[in-house]
């Protein structure tokens, strides 16, 4: 035990030691330390006063509670379908199993360690403090709670991913059985909204909101207990916290006991997810992390094998065509195209308002963000083939980036056609969002080679992620204040579908900018070096 | 053929490459040799055009990063970097219109046959194992007949036929009068082909030996790397 104990304490000590070294993450850590000190210090001053300056009901917040809690149901329960879960990393497997030390106590030490990083990632919680406050009035106690069930969650949806695994391995029968449950389970809840909307004569979202939040829904594995627990928190409810934690408690020691039968021998079953795992950072650092995303079987065939078109520089666009056509049938149309769309149309059905449907203009391009910042041409920067071509680094550049400039253009006319039939928004209006949209995705483009420019010796993920944000903050905050100006002091009613219109030129403008001062970026800059 | 002058490359206060200069001429391989972290594979990126640096390097006479220098020149990294989504055959055609080559197909046939891949063209990147990376790794690097070839640890995760084959490819380029340079810590590997060695220690070359003169000396590459590293220690 003594070894576990020294392990834990001494890796935690490095981690923060390590830091020092990093000036990039002391400052990110500082300001994440300094906004969370800062909030607390705002909900103990503020105390119990009333402030409710947006006021959202509790239904709201239980929503996202449960979306969270399916999302992870679904997430781990099929992780345990295939490869399991694990608590432990490679250098675990390499060096703690095969140690003369109890499977017991390096399980435990595994939970430990697991909860640590939980812990770790459920910190973003307090960034919602001030919105916590605001929109519903929750003082210190709820947002702990907040923070202690979603911990709960996490830890215990990786001990169920691991019990799925353990039950379910190498007997499809039962992975069937597993499959067929989370279908009944799923049908079972749209088979709830679809009897209270008509009951209740209410919407699809508010018959959602219903559904959360009636009694007997606390009793819903996973998704329910977490609503229970906070519910109970709300509330003052000794009784249906300690229901939810049992509840809780009570299928996690089932899991254990999967994992300690038969004299603990679970070397085997997190051994698969370890090695999944530790292949997955890996493909990461290495710049593989989108083209793998994919898990769909390709097979070539004869005619198939070969790229056909293309000559120097831009042999990069007809190899983007050909490993999109690889990962998704329809080319452009891939998974993120469906999800945004569908995730379009709720928003757009829910908000039914032309001047509201700017956020989810917002939104989109937030998200589009992380698509094309960490997309195909950022992996082409991280590999040595674009740099070694005897090409002009500008041609190289453009040749590299014409799949990310198509892609929002195919992509908006998905997104912008379902906010004009679902969301009742007008085609003019639609238009000129699709338009913003696509030279949004011009500017992501520039900033990926600003990006390289700025940041290609950066070796941290987190550190590029945040940086990344606050340069695009930075540069779409004229283009947005140009456009609010422009709607509010000069554009007629009639002609308020031009609102976004400044917006866009401000964003080509700048991608042309861009463009042409880090045109000679190969020559300039650095691959960005694999960490190990 | 390629000629290193004064090149330094920083990271931040730690200095990789300290001042290096050396030149590997037609027809002559040179081993880029020492322990751990004593800057070879920074030097090798360098040299492809993959890091800043000052100081100069040219390849065939034109600066490094010039068009006509990556024309003649052909890298092998230390891990290979392959393209999850292209099958083994579409990354000899990438390579091959990419450089513009003609009447490649000939040239990419044999490079896999000889490295016993020619069976499995349709196989995509993400389904080779380390070992067929690498081997693919060294066809592309060779495809586009360059005069400089550098190879970043070549021998690492290859099957003993494909480190023959290897031997054997770099012994033909060596004849053809290309020039080679090899990092790597597999001494034995290199005895029977190489022509001048660099041992690296810190960021600096330590001690550079011609092949020659260490036969006249009757001393051997094992010998002269641990006498020199052990000394620098």
């Amino acid at each position: 035990m003594k070894a576990l104990v020294y392990l834990l304490l001494t890796q935690t000590k490095n981690k923060i030691l390590s830091i020092r070294k990093k000036p990039g993450l002391i400052i990110l850590y500082s300001f994440i330390l300094l906004f969370v000190i800062g909030s607390l210090l705002y909900l103990i001053l503020v105390g119990d006063k009333q402030v409710n300056i947006l006021p959202v009901d509790n239904r709201s917040l239980f929503l996202f509670l449960s979306g969270f809690g399916l999302l992870y149901l679904y997430t781990f329960t099929y992780s345990g379908l295939s490869t399991g879960s694990t608590f432990f990393t490679m250098a675990d497997v390499g060096l703690l199993f095969v140690a003369p030390i109890s499977t017991k106590k390096i399980l435990f030490y595994g939970l430990i360690s697991a909860l640590g990083k939980a812990m770790f990632a459920s910190l973003f919680i307090f960034y919602q403090i001030p919105n916590l406050k605001n929109m519903y009035n929750y003082g210190i106690i709820e947002v702990l709670s907040l923070f202690f069930i979603y911990v709960i969650l996490v830890i215990f949806c990786q001990l169920l991913s691991i019990g799925v695994y353990i039950f379910s391995n190498g007997n499809q029968s039962r992975k069937n059985m597993v499959k067929m449950l989370l279908y009944l389970f799923t049908g079972a809840l749209i088979i709830a909204v679809y009897l209270i909307m008509k009951n209740e004569a209410v919407g699809i979202m508010e018959a959602v909101k219903m559904l959360v939040d009636r009694n007997w829904f606390g009793y819903v594995p996973i998704v329910g207990w977490v609503i229970m627990f906070f519910k109970g928190v709300l509330m003052g409810s000794i009784i249906d916290i300690a229901i939810s934690l049992a509840l809780f408690a009570l299928v996690s020691i089932l899991c254990i006991s999967l994992l300690t039968a038969h004299k603990a021998d679970y070397y085997e079953d997190v051994l698969q997810s370890t090695e999944f795992n530790y292949q997955r950072i890996q493909d990461y650092k290495e710049g593989r992390n989108i083209s793998s995303t994919t898990n769909r079987k390709v097979k070539v065939k004869d005619k198939e094998n070969g790229l056909n078109k293309g000559k120097g520089a831009f042999i990069f666009a007809y190899k983007h065509l050909l490993e999109m056509k690889r990962s998704s049938r329809f080319i452009f149309v891939d998974v993120l195209t469906v999800i945004t769309t569908i995730g379009v149309s709720i928003a757009g059905y829910s908000i039914k308002n032309e001047m509201k449907a700017y956020i989810i203009l917002a939104a989109v391009i937030y998200i589009q963000f992380f698509t094309t910042v960490f997309g195909r041409l950022k992996i082409e920067l991280m590999k040595p083939y674009i740099y070694l071509m005897p090409e002009p680094s500008i041609k190289k550049l453009f040749a590299a980036s014409i799949s990310s400039l198509l892609k929002p253009c195919v992509d908006s006319i998905f997104i912008f056609s379902a906010l004009a039939i679902v969301g009742g928004a007008s085609i003019l209006h639609c238009l000129f969002m699709a338009i913003a949209y696509i030279c949004s995705g011009a500017v992501y483009v520039g900033l990926t080679i600003v990006y390289q420019k700025v940041l290609g010796s950066q070796p941290n993920q987190v550190v590029q992620m945040f940086i990344g944000i606050f340069l695009m903050l930075l540069i779409f905050s004229p283009a947005v204040v140009i456009s609010i100006l422009f709607s509010i002091f000069i554009l007629p009613k009639s002609l308020l579908f031009l609102s976004s219109l400044p917006f866009s030129i401000v964003c080509l403008i700048l991608a042309f900018i861009i463009f042409l001062s880090c045109g000679n970026l190969l020559d300039n800059t650095e691959i960005s070096e694999v960490k190990r | 053929m390629l000629s290193v002058n004064n090149v330094t490359k920083k990271y931040g206060k730690l200095v990789a490459n300290d001042n290096i200069s050396f030149e590997v001429t037609g027809g002559e391989v040179s081993l880029l040799l020492g322990p751990n972290g004593a800057g070879k594979s920074t030097l090798i990126k360098c040299i492809s055009g993959l890091l800043k640096f000052t100081g100069s390097i040219e390849i065939c006479g034109n600066e490094n990063k010039s068009i006509q220098a990556k024309r003649d020149l052909g890298y092998i990294p230390e891990v290979p970097a392959l393209y999850d989504m292209l099958t083994i055959w579409e990354h000899m055609e990438f390579i091959a219109r990419a450089y513009s080559l003609r009447n490649w197909k000939d040239r990419a046939e044999k490079l896999l046959e000889r490295f016993e891949l020619d069976d499995k063209k349709k196989k995509l990147g993400k389904e080779l194992s380390k070992g067929m990376q690498q081997k693919l790794s060294i066809c592309c690097g060779f495809l586009p007949e360059p005069k400089l070839i550098l190879f970043d640890e070549p021998m690492v995760g290859l099957d003993p036929h494909a480190i023959k084959e290897l031997k054997t490819m770099i012994i033909e380029q060596q004849q053809a009068g290309n020039a080679i340079l090899i990092s790597t810590h597999m001494l034995d590997s290199v005895n029977e082909f190489w022509n001048s060695t660099n041992i690296m220690m810190d960021g600096k070359i330590v001690a550079r030996r011609y092949r020659n003169e260490m036969e006249e000396a009757e001393e051997d590459l094992e010998t002269l790397f641990f006498r020199i590293t052990k000394r620098e220690n």
